[in-house]
This record gives structure tokens, C-alpha cells and sequence, in this order.
């Protein structure tokens, strides 16, 4: 062999074996959360935070703003990460972050993702901060705070909360010759829907987004009004009569053509493709720009409790240095305090999650302009927290949702489906859920 | 212009299997360029405009607007600028330990070339997804994160290059590299002046494929960049939709077209050095 081919043979070899260094790198990581814990311990005053956000309902620009005025009045650096482009890819990178990476000091955290953080551990309980930071937990809105409980501990603060309400297009409405009104209940929506489709060309009465947009949001508080749910707290309840009646009411409307499942639901109402649209308030600053038609908004159909809350909190990590999570939760008093709580509702058409901010003049006043606002704050009064097996369960909402897209669209049996949901969430329950609880 | 009839009947013989290849080739470009003509035309259309039922094909009036919309919603040039980056460090750094592995695979004698050559085999059967969260780890470890090192290093060894074009070497004429060989010709000299300029086409294609890829990374440089100042345009252009809000489609599809523009350009030029390089090959014969 000439002392070129040696050379280049080491060089090859080098290569090959950063190759698989890089394929096979790293398993073994497992203090780097202790190294956290060691480098910045000692009650070092913190300079500087990070913040893992994905900017809900594009609010960005709002939540760089209120960092610099943060800054600007303590002197601590706030470092905004986009951490992913919905709160599937934050929780992920979060996760990823678990493993041995740097972790943030606060993390957005959905009504669907803090609880499997909290099952990792990997955020921290807040009573005692709220205390010892002396942040008025009161405040908050009772039902968003109480969102975060589990057993008698609450990991997250409300930040983007949103509620499903009803949209509706007033031209077609007036067209049908019905009250300019959201339906009352579900059966009231059932008769008006052939008078709506007849008088609009045959367009579906109601749009609703599918399986894979949170579907199994909505219908969560379609199948409350039947009497039915998705679980009672860990018993599943799938296979109730009231739950596959429910399921029944949705597929019999979609095969009648009153209610149409669409991948961009949104674009389809503003497009003048139905004559509603059940969605997040989150949708309701798009939805005005848009929409060429007179635009107004209704509560969820009845009777109570009729919907839900969804959307984001604000959830502090837990291996990071005590003073550090003191640090973090100062910021997010900043960041949902009642000034910030109106200027991030009003710029995003997410709640107000603070008592104060709603009773603000500026929220007051606000409301009085944009009624249509007004539904969402109102319908707080009437909404009950999530069932288990959808936020709790390990991929729940999105199980749910997939089986939802399979009797509407696939048009497949109910009861078979759910029958089929309802052990697949029992099965996930006993194997990932229970030795963790 | 000869007519039906007039064609010779052997001739008349072809022409029905070819009018049908034709067809199918027609139709396969209509499914491809359907909705690369969609995302265009819709990029050129005015909010209301998108929106509108019947759709509308010819965008009217033509707008800009949404270009605009693109500079205005997220930092596009840097995004590019980051893009640029990444995929040009990646396409040279595979690309050469690509070559490299591959010429000492199917060339150089050494222990243990089996083993090294069924370990890159198995790596290829590896998913990249599964050493991330490890992956994910160690740059973390090494301060890394939220740089371009971080981004590259992980993606930069591949085995697929490897194993595609020591297929490629070891199926050369050996005639002509004994004949190297006994003219002294070193490793380098051989690589350079004998077996890479039968190899173009295949090593263009590799560059190619390289390239899309590359460009098009997301999950990965997703985790590890932080801000503009490292994240590629894939990562940048989810900044354009609205998650649970809602997505004002026009800005998304001028940034996606802003997007495959670069890609296409790249595609054009090399295309035809694939092509060139082939039919060089096919002559000598």
C-alpha cells in the first residue's frame, strides 16, 4: 500500500467513523438536567430567562412587546424562542429538551400537552410560587385556573385560552327567515337545517373543522348535551348510550348534508360555503378581515354545560434551579397581568383570562365596539373543564379525532367505532397512565 | 403533413402505443403541474379572490400584494440566507465524504471493508428520526444549539451517498482501471482523472437529490434553531400560518413559490449535466 492510499484511508476512516458517531451518538445523558441544577445553583440572582412560545393565534409581535416593556422595568432578559409552529412541535422539542438539553424557564403548554409534561415531570407545581412571588391566583378566571389542577396541585397559568362558539353568516340566516340567533340547542339546529340548506342552494347548513383540527374539541361539547361524555374522570365512557347517541346525531346530519367536516373549515364559511361555523374565538380577527358577509357569533348550542375552554397556558420547568423557577413565574405575573391579559385578548381574539382585565374600562369599552367578542367572554359563565380521555390520555384528542373523521367522512358504524376508541383509551390508560398516577 | 392512411402499416403499427404513451404522459404532467399552477395562481390573487367559490383559475386582478406579505410577516432574506447555508455546506460535505467512502470502498484493499460496507448498509436502514432525541442531547451538551453547527453536523453523514456510488464505481469497465493502475496512477490520480469522469451523471444526481433534501429539512432544524438568525425557510414558512388562528393562504403560497424557486433554478442547471454526461457515455460506447 503506497503512503497515499494510507492517507486517504485514514481520511476515509476518519469520515466513516464521524459517520457513525453522529448516527449512533448519545444515549448516555441522562445528568444533564443534574448539571443544570449544579452550574446555576446557589441563589445567583437571574439575569436573563428564556421563553419557549409558539406565538398562538400569531401574536408574536404582541408578545415581543410586552418582553421589551418586561425588560425595560426589571432589567432581566426575556430570550423569545420559537420553539415550533403549534403546541404539538413546542411539547416535542420540549421533550427532546428533557433528554439533556438546555430547558427553558417557562414553555407554552396546550390543554392537550401539559399533562403529559406533568407526567414526565417535567414541569414544576405553582401554588407554592404563587405564594412565595405573591401572585393573586384568584384573579385568574376560575374555570381556566382550575384547568390546570390535578391533585390539588396546578402546573400551568392560563395564557391563550380560546372557546368553541358558533359563527354564522346573517345574509344566509335571513335568507332561511330564521331569528338572527344561534340555535339553542342541538335539536333546534336539526330543524333549521333543512330550511337553511333549501334557501342557500343546498349549501350545508353548518362547517366544522375535521379529525386532525380538533374535531374532538367540538364535539366534545355537542356529546355533553346528549348527556354523553368522552370519559368520567378515568372511566371511559365511549360506549354509552348517550356518548353513541351523540355520534349518531353527528354522522345522521352529515349524510343529510346539514353538516359539512372540512379540512380548512374557515376558509370554506368565509368563502360563503356555509351558512355557520363552529370554531375557536382564536379565528375570530381572521374571520372578520375575511369574510365578505355580515359576520356574527353565538354561543355553543345548549343546554348547559355546553363547551369547553382550550388552547394554551404557561407551564415553569422543573429542573431548573429554585430561584430560576421564582424568575420564571415573575415573568408570567408580568406577562397575564391585566393591562398585557387586554392588549394580547384584543390583538388575537383569545379570552381574557384574568377578572380584572375583563373588568377593565379598556376590555368594557372594547367589547361594547366588537359584540361579537362578547360571546365568548359571556359564554364563560357556562363551561365545564375537559374530559379526561381526551386531554389526559396520552394522544387522546387526536385518537378521538381520528375515530370522529372515520364516522363522519369514512362513514363508518358508530358503535363499532367507538366500541373500538373505547378499548384502544383503556388499553393506553393502564399501560401509560396508571403506573405514573 | 401526412395523414393517418398515409403512414406505412408498419409504421401504423406504432403510432397507437406511442399516441397512449403520450396520453399517460400528459396526464401524470397535469397531476404534477395541477398543483404547482394552484399554489402559483393563488399567490397572485387577492384575499377575497382566494376565497371565492366557483375558484377561480386565472388569478384577477394579478396582485403582489402577497409577496409583500411574505417581507412583511417574516424575515424572508435572512431565512434564505440560512437555507443557502445549510444546504450548500451539506451538499459539499456529503457529497465529498460521499466519493471519498465510496472510491475506498470499491477500490482500496483493507481489512474489514466487508463489515464497513454492511454497517453503512445498516445504518441506511436506520430512520434518521430515531437519533434525535440523542442527537438532540449531545449538541445541547456541546453548546450547540441555536447554531449552524448544530444544524449541519448531525445531518452532514449520510449513508445513502455512500452506498449509491460505490455501486456505481464498482460497476466501471475494470479494464480501464487496471490500465490506471499499471501507468502507477496513485488513489487520487484515479479518483480524479479516472473514475469521476465516467461517474458525472450518477455524482450529479447525488448532488441533486442532496440538495432537494437538504433544502427541504424541517423537523430537525426545527428543534435546534431558536430564532431567524439559524432557521432554514421550511421552519421560517410555518411563521406564515396560523396556528388555531386564521391562515391568510395568499402570503403562505408567495412564500412557498419564493421557496421553490431556488430549488428549480438548481434543478434546470443540473438537469442538464445529467443528461449531457449520459449521452457522452452512450456515444463512446
Amino acid at each position: 500500500m503506497s503512503r497515499s492510499t494510507r492517507r486517504s484511508l485514514t481520511l476515509i476512516s476518519v469520515a466513516l467513523s464521524a459517520t457513525l458517531l453522529a448516527s449512533c451518538a448519545g444515549t448516555g445523558n441522562a445528568e444533564a438536567g443534574d448539571d443544570a441544577d449544579s452550574e446555576t445553583g446557589g441563589g445567583e440572582a437571574v439575569e436573563s430567562i428564556t421563553f419557549w412560545s409558539n406565538h398562538p393565534g400569531g401574536s408574536k409581535e404582541i408578545e415581543e412587546a410586552i418582553i421589551a416593556d418586561y425588560e425595560e422595568e426589571t432589567g432581566i432578559t426575556v430570550e423569545l424562542v420559537t420553539a415550533g409552529a403549534n403546541y404539538e412541535e413546542v411539547a416535542n422539542r420540549f421533550d427532546a429538551a428533557q433528554a439533556g438539553g438546555e430547558l427553558p424557564d417557562v414553555v407554552v403548554a396546550s390543554d392537550v400537552t401539559w399533562f403529559p409534561m406533568m407526567l414526565n415531570n417535567a414541569i414544576t407545581p405553582v401554588d407554592e410560587l404563587w405564594e412565595s412571588q405573591e401572585v393573586d391566583s384568584e384573579n385568574y378566571v376560575d374555570s381556566l385556573r382550575e384547568d390546570y389542577l390535578h391533585e390539588d396541585e396546578h402546573f400551568a397559568m392560563p395564557y391563550a385560552r380560546s372557546t368553541p362558539i358558533v359563527y354564522y353568516n346573517k345574509d344566509m340566516w335571513s335568507a332561511a327567515g330564521l331569528p338572527d340567533r344561534g340555535p339553542e340547542t342541538w335539536e333546534e339546529f336539526a330543524e333549521w337545517a333543512p330550511q337553511l340548506t333549501e334557501a342557500n342552494d343546498g349549501l350545508p347548513a353548518l362547517v366544522l373543522p375535521n379529525g386532525s383540527d380538533y374535531l374532538d374539541w367540538h364535539f366534545q361539547g355537542m356529546l355533553w348535551t346528549f348527556g354523553g361524555s368522552y370519559s368520567s374522570e378515568w372511566d371511559v365512557n365511549l360506549t354509552a348510550p348517550e356518548t353513541i347517541a351523540a355520534g349518531e346525531f353527528l354522522q345522521e346530519q352529515v349524510e343529510a348534508g346539514n353538516i359539512a367536516v372540512a379540512t380548512d373549515a374557515n376558509s370554506d364559511f368565509a368563502a360563503g360555503q356555509a351558512a355557520a361555523l363552529l370554531q375557536s374565538t382564536g379565528s375570530l380577527g381572521g374571520l372578520t378581515e375575511t369574510a365578505t358577509f355580515d359576520l356574527a357569533t353565538a354561543f355553543f348550542p345548549g343546554p348547559s354545560p355546553r363547551t369547553t375552554t382550550g388552547g394554551a397556558g404557561v407551564a415553569i420547568s422543573n429542573d431548573i434551579p429554585d430561584e430560576r423557577k421564582a424568575a420564571a413565574m415573575d415573568f408570567i405575573a408580568y406577562l397575564t397581568n391585566a393591562e398585557n391579559t387586554a392588549t394580547f385578548s384584543q390583538g388575537t381574539g383569545y379570552m381574557p383570562v384574568r377578572k380584572d382585565a375583563v373588568e377593565s374600562e379598556e376590555v368594557q369599552a372594547y367589547l361594547e365596539e366588537n359584540p361579537n367578542f362578547r360571546t365568548a367572554v359571556e359564554q364563560l359563565a357556562e363551561i365545564a373543564p375537559q374530559d379526561y380521555a381526551r386531554v389526559f390520555v396520552p394522544g387522546g384528542g387526536a385518537r378521538i379525532g381520528a375515530a370522529l373523521d372515520r364516522i363522519t367522512t369514512g362513514g363508518e358504524d358508530v358503535t363499532t367505532v367507538f366500541t373500538e376508541l373505547q378499548e384502544e383509551t383503556e388499553e393506553v390508560i393502564e399501560r401509560d397512565v396508571n403506573p405514573q398516577l | 403533413m401526412s395523414t393517418y392512411a398515409e403512414v406505412a402499416p408498419h409504421e401504423r403499427r406504432h403510432l397507437l402505443p406511442l399516441l397512449g404513451g403520450y396520453l399517460a404522459m400528459l396526464l401524470v404532467v397535469l397531476v404534477i403541474a395541477l398543483p404547482l399552477y394552484w399554489i402559483v395562481a393563488t399567490s397572485l390573487k387577492e384575499r377575497p379572490d382566494i376565497y371565492t367559490v366557483p375558484v377561480t383559475w386565472v388569478p384577477n386582478p394579478v396582485t403582489l400584494e402577497n409577496y409583500d406579505g411574505v417581507r412583511q410577516g417574516v424575515p424572508f432574506l435572512t431565512f434564505l440566507r440560512n437555507s443557502v447555508l445549510i444546504t450548500g455546506v451539506l451538499t459539499i460535505v456529503q457529497v465529498v465524504l460521499g466519493v471519498l467512502s465510496a472510491f475506498a470502498l470499491s477500490f482500496l484493499r483493507f481489512p474489514g471493508r466487508t463489515l464497513v460496507l454492511l454497517l453503512i448498509i445498516a445504518a441506511l436502514m436506520v430512520p434518521n428520526q430515531i437519533t434525535w432525541i440523542s442527537n438532540y442531547a449531545l449538541v445541547s451538551q456541546l453548546g450547540w444549539r441555536n447554531s449552524f453547527i448544530g444544524i449541519i453536523v448531525p445531518l452532514a453523514g449520510v449513508a445513502f451517498g455512500t452506498f449509491l456510488l460505490r455501486n456505481h464505481f464498482v460497476s466501471l469497465p475494470k479494464e480501464i482501471v487496471e490500465a490506471a493502475e499499471m501507468d502507477h496512477a496513485g488513489p487520487f490520480t484515479m479518483l480524479w482523472r479516472v473514475v469521476l469522469p465516467m461517474s458525472w451523471p450518477t455524482v450529479i444526481a447525488f448532488t441533486l437529490i442532496t440538495i432537494v433534501n437538504e433544502w427541504n429539512q424541517y423537523l430537525w432544524p426545527l428543534l435546534i434553531a431558536e430564532g431567524s438568525d439559524t432557521a432554514p425557510l421550511p421552519v421560517g414558512l410555518t411563521q406564515l400560518q396560523d396556528a388555531e388562528g386564521f391562515t391568510n393562504w395568499g402570503p403562505v403560497m408567495a412564500g412557498t413559490v419564493l421557496t421553490m424557486l431556488p430549488i428549480l433554478i438548481v434543478f434546470l442547471l443540473l438537469q442538464r449535466h445529467m443528461i449531457k454526461g449520459l449521452t457522452a457515455g452512450a456515444v463512446k460506447g
